[in-house]
């Protein structure tokens, strides 16, 4: 559904992403993974349409974005979480305010949008009542909760997430992850992760997208890629992972519990 | 941080300098434009005094003369011509060049601004560093107090009660004129106290701020004892800003001294403001305010020049 | 309920919440509030409920003369004594309150009003309106604030509607530097980015991201600002550019009583006293709130 064609951004006079391709199928999960400066975040930006880009196309289900002036607008029908939730949401917004802020462009009724808002808190698990309450009220993980209602209220086929459990502890990260996992097979969702956590990607992904320097170095399904990079910054990155003991050598499907 | 960066930023400083310099002058002039009344009348009327009021004839000369009636941006582009070669013009009441009348009362404004400061910031940098010094003691509430309530003093009333108290209950001092230093001390402890609070308020902060700066924790721990690192960390560290807001105040003494000179009945260029905007004579007005507008700018880029030299960091802003 | 947001039902509901102080008080309850600034909370109040029941317990009028009482010193039917024209100056007072705080008041408003507006436009919208608006901030702001009040008002004519805008002209560009720096700050938060992705119209993003998130910085710049403008108002008032005698403004009233200071000076002690607390009742209120503030933020 989601298909990028020699994708490059240039401002001034430097190329942040050269010809980036891939494709992403409904359901399917991408990691896009690499250092920090390799152009994960502009690659996102520039699908969010944040950062015009300068050749290339995207298509997203049968409809073409090639020029900078579309790319400004922003693909439809996809919604992004942060990284650091509690930045994500407005301190002087009540929760419900926030969520509803994505059923903007919409045009809904008032009860529309105040059922959608109560639904989307019951598919993040979230207690009732929590969506009169401020950000300040409420802990990191609900907070992540929230940002991830507020971006699955709108029912879009893409959700973005740049680096969405990284600010979390290392119980609260599982919970959201399972959370995520059920979501997708509930509503037929496409991520597409952007993180350095190569367990994480190891575990979740189906795809793996690897950036070095504004580049593609690999684009493979998950487990060829772990199994054998084929790029030599590919086998560097995994040696070292390795040798940190970050990337346990086996696979599990613990996150995968629905 | 490369030269070739620094000089791209020195462009862009010197360039948005020159924009406020021209808004300053627009400004200065626009207020000279749609001053109500008719001036060419009141240059005749100011010019030739003992005759009455001027005859139409002589309006419509000095109309003729001075342009009255040409377009704004016309008039505004003889105008700055001008002001840049700095030719204020003549005093529309003494018929005196302006910058000659300026120069003498600038003199006068000048000895009572820098005696309030030596005054106020030989009293305002020991009080403020032994408040941060030894905190909670009596120097530091009185620090305190003194500062919140120096703030509110009206500086015209504390003139009154200076001359009520020191000239006429004591008869110490002579309360109105100038001439002599012993003029000079009434007027400049009158400023030098609105110095003394509003710096002790600032230099306190500062320190205060410098105190609690992370790396202050590493330098304890590594045992540097609490008198070193007092006057050799915190006090350096809170030099910069102190000297970014002295910049800044050195040029807002202007604004004191135009109601302590009036107070005390002495010249200089505050009371000579007052008396030209009462008579309306509009060289004299334009003249200092332009002066007090490009002396602010001035201290202000130079201070920012200052910052850069001493925290490159602030460059990358 | 949450409604589908439109320009009416977004501004009343904005005033509405910002009038309930809901902001303000947020983590806190209001009772330790009021505990933690008891003190400051009374003074203002004594000098409120004094200036106000003086209003209307007061047998004397602000400006009738009675030259038969004469700079009559302080006694129990005149409690500052009274002036040169025989008025009393406690009434005077009383009633200098309101030229004082209440010019002071809308004019520090007014200049709120419109540097926050400049600002943030100047921070939320491109480099080239932010250039625009900043450096004609910096031209406003190079001239020092009581010489350009003393030359605008003198110019257009001294009184006291020419005296308060000129004070306003002076006094927006703190504001709309304040205003710049927090949208600036805030433009680059996540949840500004997320409304900018979901279309959220530009209106509504500032009535619902940048206004809540700088209103409170600005109401503490406000205090501060309404201190210093009843400085300047009877600092202009002394120097006879701003409200002009016989009316009861305190820096008028000292400058009426200046030639009578030697021989009765209570005729300049009062009014000088009665900036000073207000001014300092005013300061000490901001500081409060600044410490409040800064202890939400936390």
């Amino acid at each position: 559904m989601l298909e990028v064609n020699k994708l490059s951004v240039r401002m001034q006079k430097q190329n942040l992403l050269e010809d980036i391709s891939f494709q992403l199928n409904r359901g399917e999960t991408l990691c896009i993974i690499g250092e920090s400066g390799s152009g994960k975040t502009t690659l996102l930006r520039t699908l969010l349409g944040l950062i015009p880009m300068s050749q290339g196309s995207v298509m997203l289900e049968s409809q073409v974005y090639q020029s900078p002036e579309q790319s400004q607008i922003g693909l439809p029908s996809t919604q992004i979480v942060m990284q650091d939730p509690i930045a994500a949401l407005n301190p002087r917004q009540k929760i419900k305010c926030s969520i509803a802020e994505s059923l903007y462009k919409l045009s809904l009724q008032a009860a529309e949008i105040d059922q959608a808002v109560k639904q989307a808190l019951r598919d993040v698990e979230l207690p009732e009542g929590m969506e009169n309450r401020y950000p300040s009220q409420i802990s990191l993980g609900q907070a992540q909760r929230v940002c991830i209602a507020r971006a699955i209220v709108a029912k879009p086929g893409i959700l973005f997430f740049d680096e969405p459990l990284s600010a979390l502890d290392a119980i609260i990260q599982k919970q959201i992850a399972q959370l995520l996992y059920r979501l997708k097979k509930q509503n037929a969702l496409s991520y597409i992760f952007v993180t350095h956590d190569l367990g994480f990607a190891r575990h979740y992904a189906d795809k793996i997208l690897l950036l070095n320097n504004g580049k593609v170095e690999e684009y493979r399904d998950v487990n060829l890629f772990f199994q054998r990079p084929e790029s030599r910054y590919g086998q560097e990155l995994l040696e070292a992972a390795y040798i940190l003991g970050s990337l346990p050598q086996k696979k599990t499907e613990e996150f995968r519990v629905a | 941080m490369t030269l070739n960066n620094f000089i791209r930023l020195a462009l862009i400083k010197t360039a948005s300098l020159i924009l406020v310099l021209l808004g300053v002058s627009f400004l200065t002039f626009l207020l000279y434009y749609y001053a109500p009344g008719d001036k060419a009348l009141a240059i005749a009327n100011a010019r030739y005094i003992g005759e009455g009021s001027a005859s139409a004839e002589l309006v419509e000369q000095i109309r003729l003369e001075t342009g009255i009636d040409r377009p704004f941006l016309v008039q505004f582009y003889y105008w700055a011509q001008d002001i840049v070669q700095l030719d204020f013009g003549v005093s529309l009441v003494s018929q005196e060049p302006v910058s000659e009348i300026f120069v003498s009362q600038l003199q006068e404004t000048l000895e009572l601004a820098i005696l309030s400061l030596v005054i106020g910031m030989s009293l305002a940098i020991p009080l403020s560093m032994i408040s941060v010094w030894k905190p909670k003691s009596f120097i530091d509430r009185f620090a305190i107090a003194l500062s919140s309530v120096g703030a509110a003093i009206p500086s015209y009333w504390l003139g009154l009660i200076f001359i009520f108290v020191f000239a006429a209950k004591l008869q110490l001092l002579p309360a109105y004129g100038s001439g002599s230093l012993a003029h000079l001390i009434l007027p400049a402890s009158t400023l030098g106290l609105w110095v003394l609070t509003s710096q002790t308020r600032l230099i306190r902060s500062f320190l205060l701020e410098a105190s609690a700066a992370p790396f202050l924790e590493t330098l304890k721990i590594r045992g540097v004892g609490p008198k070193e690192l007092f006057c050799r960390h915190i006090v350096r560290h809170a030099f910069v800003p102190f000297i970014t807001m002295l910049g800044l105040d050195l040029a807002f003494l202007l604004e004191g001294a135009v109601i302590v000179e009036v107070v005390f009945a002495r010249g200089g260029v505050g009371s000579l403001l007052v008396h030209s905007v009462m008579s309306r004579d509009f060289p004299i007005i334009q003249c200092i305010v332009i002066f007090s507008a490009v002396t602010y700018v001035t201290i202000n880029s130079a201070v920012e020049i200052f910052q850069w030299f001493i925290n490159p960091v602030s460059l990358q802003r | 309920m949450v409604h589908q947001p439109c320009i009416l039902t977004e501004i009343m509901s904005y005033f509405m919440s910002v009038f309930a102080f809901r902001n303000l008080v947020l983590p806190v309850q209001t009772k330790t509030l009021l505990k933690k600034h008891s003190i400051i909370l009374l003074v203002f109040g004594f000098f409120a409920g004094l200036v106000f029941l003086g209003f209307f317990m007061t047998p004397y009028n602000p400006v009738e003369t009675n030259f038969l009482n004469r700079l009559g010193s302080p006694s129990w039917q005149n409690w500052f004594g009274t002036d040169q024209m025989g008025r009393d100056i406690a009434t005077r007072i009383l009633y200098g309150a309101g030229w004082s705080v209440g010019l002071a008041l809308i004019v520090s408003t007014a200049g709120a009003v419109i540097g926050t507006i400049i600002g943030l436009l100047a921070g939320s919208l491109g480099r080239l309106v932010d250039g625009f608006c900043m450096r004609m901030t910096d031209s406003f702001f190079a001239f020092p604030e009581l010489i350009a009040a003393i030359v605008i008002t003198g110019v257009l004519g001294p009184n006291t509607i020419n005296m308060v805008i000129a004070l306003i002209l002076v006094s927006w560009m703190r504001f709309a530097r304040l205003v710049r720096a927090l949208t600036e700050d805030i433009k680059r938060r996540d949840y500004v980015i997320q409304a900018k992705l979901n279309k959220i119209p530009y209106y509504l993003v500032l009535s619902r991201h940048y206004l809540p998130n700088i209103i409170l910085s600005v109401v503490v710049i406000w205090t501060s600002s309404w201190s210093r403008t009843i400085l300047s108002i009877s600092g202009l008032s002394f120097l006879g550019f701003g409200v002009q005698p016989p009316q009861a403004e305190w820096g008028a009233m000292l400058l009426d009583g200046k030639p009578y200071m030697l021989s009765a000076p209570h005729v300049m002690i009062f009014p000088g006293l009665a900036v000073l607390i207000t001014v300092l009742t005013l300061n000490l209120m901001g500081d409060h709130l600044r410490d409040h503030l800064q202890a939400l933020e936390k």
